[in-house]
């Protein structure tokens, strides 16, 4: 029985290659994943060892408060240094001063940015404590002179003796006394650093003199980092803590995990998930089709006295055979690709820190287990069925397959597409319950997929219509090569449909987004103008722009928006802080309760109707505030508002944040015109003053909208980046099921060829078969994606997607493509189908 | 096309008639012949290995008759069909559809030759499975874009006699009435020749002779040409006349055959 297996796998190499080929790129895709993860992660590690390489404990505020990705800390009295170094086992003491500032490069640009932080802080003067060190000039000595890191110098075409500015983010000018390497690199990673003497950068950083950021120490020799901490406890006054440098290091690793690359590495899985489901169905489609083409020959073994489990477990090894090869060569093309995927995210400006690949066993293990088992599982429901061929149908033709519209599949299909269809309904009503709507979502494919066989025939009858009609005799043979076998038109659709509906799905959500944000500014935005960083930045706006902004004949007023971290009634989170006075003329957020924003007072708060409701707060109930720098406050509740999709749940007014946090600058800034005064008129002005403090594009509110939207657009041109393999995955399905079905049908195609088909006819007949199944993959998961695009903006309504759209535009081009890609599937297997020798296409055996 | 009635029948001739192209004549008779051969010579492989299918075979199939062409298995029967019908080229000599020289047309002039001037009829697998009998009848027409003359598909479809069943896909139909929709789609373009291999090859003895005498009635009342390869003497007898290959060459040439005289000729040819 093994050789016989073995002699199957060598007979069908031709087939079982492209079968190789599903199971390959998604395990590619998933092996990429995992590689670029584990070597984004130790690129990241290897910096923050570097960072923290001399320090053995960091003395730090223990208030922290924010969420997600802003988040802020509490400073430290500097004189705290002072202390720490008379405790015995300290070698080194210096206090720490980091926030950020961006480096403008000598053409005027500014460097960096993009997502990694650009640092400003004090240059630490004791080696031990300082990661980086000197490659070039002196320290800073004096006010004015900044040390910046060698890679920003390079890419900005700075040097030392140059004069530039930093915005931090008022823009100073400093002259570059020198630069600095981090351990043997140019900088940390895709960061840039600005160092100034620890005065200038209290001046310049901190909200008020004699604070610090942290303060970093380094221990005697003998004394450990355990030891050094449990030495400084003692000393540290309430609400500052000491941890070791490796505690740190794990810290910061851990929230680099949390945050950034957690999400981008589970949104790369979920994208090699998708591709390993549609490769799947092809895998599924391919041994479906080489098992019906051996029924004879397992019917020969079983008459010859094989047992079901022989034959069963022939084809199953067979599966092995492949899933094993396949996912081997895999790997090695997944390591190569990781090597892609990383150069691509550098090319595209994503900086990452550079490291060598890091192929991690667990890597391999679990592309290789993943490759195998989803090979298997696709390979088992047909040897079952192969396994069941009565000894007697040797003897009979290959039966047409009618188990594909049996009542029972139709039943079946229907009742878990209505059920998931239910919980999807379900999930979106009422608050939205996300788990239920996935639960939904899942079962809504498993039936459609289920329903695919009972539908294709009359979805095949339809859509082969219209080439019926144009293209003669041709265009309705492909029509009736798509409806004549129900169950490999749905399986070859089924892929492809997988991979339609994720993009969909998408691009309906971005389209959503995108009309939520027009429909939010549209209602909400009442000024005239607005000033806000569009790109990543975390460096903010200056805050002596909006009042410089103020000051122009042009302007009537400014009111600025900015961050505000805070743990509010237990819970962090961000808030934003608003300008009380100015806000109602620029923003209406539908105030329900307390008048208007301008009577929020500068001890009170405004929060949103449903968090309200949440937090059973009404009108002149306190709201238990922590702000960054430990300090408590117990506002009451000013005003209730309607719409959070723009500014979140709870505004603080400025006056009540700003005395509790060491960053200073807006986010956004609005402007409202004098009257009479046309946007145009006032853009140049307000413009020559932004362009003073450095300050990105003055825009409408339309186009501050349409710079957001391409954001958006931007992700999604990303996110069909990586679906373009689960969609290669699904055009090779096709043309290995096309092949197949060629090869099955070889003696029909000779006999049209005999009575008088041109090979251009039959091409196109081909070509016509794979259009229309490609085309029911794509409608059926366009109306799937639409769909599960309704669910997730409606269950998200309360996120701020407040408009649910269907982009006909694009889903029309995804639909197009969708029959393109149908159409060159086509374009090998109709070559060879076409070069067929017609005598030997119509011998009869 | 214009067709000459023809006066000349391959009985006339002997295996070494010479055919005289400059007189247009074969054995000193005046023929109108629908395809003819000319030194047709077929080789497979090459060097030590080389097998001569046909080795110059010069024939003549006259018009609206009924040929029957004979042979043992390797006697290069079919693949002597297969070159006069334009569906495999010869290694040297010529063949000629009408006054067209096969050997100078490119696969595509091939296509439409087959399409337009020639009908098929295979032993098996004849029809497409998901068309239906009428639909397999019009192929060959709707393949080129062309409108069935009603009057001839009519006659074509009546002396068929499928009646209502023309609606019914090949699996619904019997091996006999598929081979008779194989037949009636070979007439439907009206061409110029017919070819049928074996086309009783997978029949019963009953629904094979149904087979032959439509075929039989094609030629008599409707003025079509047949030439079927077969070897079966009691199919071959249907025909108006027989010839013999062996060993790829012609060997005889019987005329107004009965099931008796072919054995016996067949038996004497030593198959």
């Amino acid at each position: 029985m093994w050789k016989t297996t073995l002699r199957s796998v060598g007979a069908h190499k031709r087939r079982l290659l492209a079968t190789c080929l599903a199971v390959m790129f998604g395990v590619a895709f998933l092996s990429a994943t995992l590689v670029v993860g584990d070597t984004m992660t130790a690129g990241f590690s290897d910096i923050f060892a570097e960072s923290n390489a001399g320090t053995d404990a960091v003395v730090r505020s223990a208030n922290e408060v924010g969420d997600e990705d802003i988040v802020e800390r509490g400073l430290v009295d500097a004189g705290l240094a002072d202390q720490i170094a008379q405790v015995d086992g300290v070698a080194a003491v210096a206090p720490e001063i980091q926030s950020t500032g961006r480096i403008v490069g000598a053409d005027g640009d500014p460097l960096g940015g993009n997502g990694p932080p650009t640092f400003a802080g004090n240059w630490i003067t004791d080696e031990r404590l300082n990661p980086f060190h000197l490659v070039a000039g002196r320290a800073p000595a004096a006010p004015g002179e900044a040390v910046i890191d060698k890679a920003a110098a390079t890419e900005g075409d700075l040097k030392v003796g140059d004069t530039t500015t930093i915005r931090v983010p008022e823009p100073v000018e400093v002259t570059i006394v020198g630069l600095a390497g981090f351990g043997g690199a140019d900088s940390a990673g895709p960061t840039t650093y600005a160092a100034f003497t620890t005065d200038w950068a209290t001046q310049l950083l901190m909200p008020e003199a004699g604070k610090a950021t942290s303060i970093r120490v380094a221990a005697e020799p003998g004394v450990s980092q355990d030891d050094l901490v449990r030495r400084l406890d003692p000393v540290l006054p309430h609400g500052v803590e000491s941890l070791t440098g490796h505690q740190l290091t794990a810290e910061m690793e851990d929230n680099i995990q949390g945050d950034f690359l957690g999400f981008f590495s589970n949104a790369l899985l979920v994208f090699a998930g998708v591709s390993l489901v549609v490769a799947t169905f092809s895998i599924y489609n391919t041994f479906s089709i080489l098992v019906a083409q051996r029924t004879r020959e397992s019917a020969l073994l079983r008459a010859l006295g094989a047992s079901r489990g022989q034959v069963l477990r022939s084809i199953t090894v067979e599966a092995l055979a492949v899933g094993i090869v396949a996912s081997a060569i895999g790997i090695v093309a997944g390591i190569g690709l990781a090597a892609g995927m990383l150069a691509a995210f550098d090319a595209i400006g994503m900086s990452l820190p550079a490291h060598a690949l890091v192929v991690g066993t667990g890597s391999v293990v679990t592309a290789a287990s993943v490759g195998v088992v989803v090979t298997l599982l696709a390979a088992v429901v047909p040897a079952v069925r192969a396994s069941r061929t009565a000894p007697l149908a040797a003897l009979r033709a290959v039966a047409v397959d009618r188990s594909a519209s049996s009542w029972w599949r139709a039943g079946a299909g229907l009742a878990v597409t209505g059920a998931g269809a239910a919980a999807v309904v379900a999930g979106v009503s009422g608050d939205g319950n996300f788990p239920l709507t996935g639960l939904g979502a899942l079962l809504s494919l498993v039936g459609m997929v289920l329903l695919g066989p009972v539908v294709a025939r009359p979805a095949a009858a339809v859509l082969g219509a219209p080439g019926a009609a144009t293209r003669g005799v041709t265009g309705s043979l492909a029509r009736r090569n798509a409806m004549r076998n129900p169950r490999r038109t749905a399986g070859t659709a089924s892929a492809l449909m997988v991979g339609v509906a994720v993009v969909a799905l998408f691009t309906v959500v971005a389209a959503s987004i995108k009309e939520s944000m027009r429909d939010t500014i549209a209602a909400q935005f009442d000024g005239d103008l607005v000033i806000s960083d569009s790109s990543f930045s975390i460096v903010p706006l200056s805050a002596d722009l909006a009042p410089a902004i103020a000051e122009l004949p042009e302007v009537d007023e400014t009111s600025a928006l900015a961050n505000a971290p805070v743990r509010a009634d237990g819970q962090d989170m961000i808030a934003t802080t608003f300008e009380p006075a100015t806000f109602d003329r620029m923003i209406d957020l539908g105030v329900t309760g307390g008048g208007s924003m301008a009577d929020v007072g500068p001890d009170e708060v405004a929060v949103t109707q449903s968090y309200a409701d949440a937090h059973h707060l009404s009108l002149g109930d306190p709201l238990p505030l922590t702000f960054p720098d430990g300090a408590s406050a117990e506002p009451a509740v000013g005003a209730i508002y309607d719409h959070g999709e723009l500014m979140g749940d709870v505004l603080l007014p400025s006056a009540l944040f700003q005395p509790h946090t060491s960053t200073k600058g807006d986010l956004v800034v609005m402007i409202t015109l004098a009257d009479g005064v046309t946007a145009a008129q006032a853009e140049p002005a307000i413009q020559a003053v932004a362009d003073r403090y450095g300050a990105p594009d003055v825009q409408t509110g339309a186009e501050y909208v349409e710079a957001a939207a391409g954001q958006v657009d931007q992700i999604l041109n990303l996110v069909y980046g990586l679906l373009v393999l689960a969609i290669i995955i699904a055009l090779m399905g096709i043309a290995n099921t096309l092949s197949l079905s060629i090869h099955e049908r070889s003696r029909e195609l000779g006999l049209l060829r005999a009575v008088g088909q041109t090979r251009r006819q039959l091409r196109s007949l081909v070509r016509g078969e794979a259009a229309t199944v490609a085309l029911f993959g794509t409608l059926g998961g366009v109306g799937l994606g639409i769909f599960l695009g309704w669910a997730m903006v409606d269950t998200l309504s309360s996120e701020g997607f407040t408009s649910f759209a269907i982009p006909t535009g694009p889903l029309a081009v995804v639909m197009v493509i969708g029959a393109l890609v149908g159409v060159v599937a086509a374009v090998r297997p109709a070559r060879r189908a076409a070069r067929m020798d017609v005598l030997e296409a119509i011998a009869t055996d | 096309m214009t067709q000459r009635a023809g006066i000349f029948t391959v009985a006339d001739m002997t295996a070494n008639d010479v055919y005289s192209p400059e007189a247009d004549i074969w054995g000193g008779v005046q023929l109108a012949p629908a395809v003819r051969a000319e030194m047709a010579t077929k080789v497979y492989g090459g060097g030590a290995t080389a097998v001569r299918a046909l080795d110059a075979v010069s024939l003549a199939i006259p018009a609206r008759r009924f040929t029957a062409i004979m042979g043992p298995s390797g006697s290069g029967k079919s693949t002597l069909m297969h070159c006069m019908a334009g569906l495999d080229d010869l290694t040297s000599g010529r063949v000629y559809v009408g006054e067209v020289d096969l050997g100078t047309l490119s696969d595509k002039e091939l296509t439409r030759l087959r399409r337009d001037r020639i009908g098929f009829v295979f032993q098996a697998y004849n029809l497409l499975p998901m068309l239906t009998a009428r639909e397999n009848i019009t192929l060959p027409l709707d393949l080129a874009g062309r409108k069935a003359d009603r009057g001839w598909l009519g006659r074509v479809i009546d002396t068929v006699g499928l009646g209502d069943r023309l609606k019914h896909r090949p699996s619904e139909l019997s091996g006999g009435q598929q081979q008779r929709v194989a037949v009636a789609r070979a007439l439907a373009s009206r061409p110029e020749v017919i070819f049928a291999d074996e086309p009783t090859g997978n029949l019963d003895s009953r629904s094979g002779g149904e087979i032959l005498a439509f075929m039989r009635a094609a030629v008599d009342e409707m003025g079509q040409t047949i030439v079927m390869v077969t070897h079966d003497p009691n199919a071959a007898a249907h025909a108006d006349e027989v010839v013999f290959l062996a060993d790829g060459r012609i060997v005889d040439v019987m005329a107004a055959p009965t099931a008796d005289t072919v054995l016996e000729h067949m038996k004497a040819l030593g198959s």
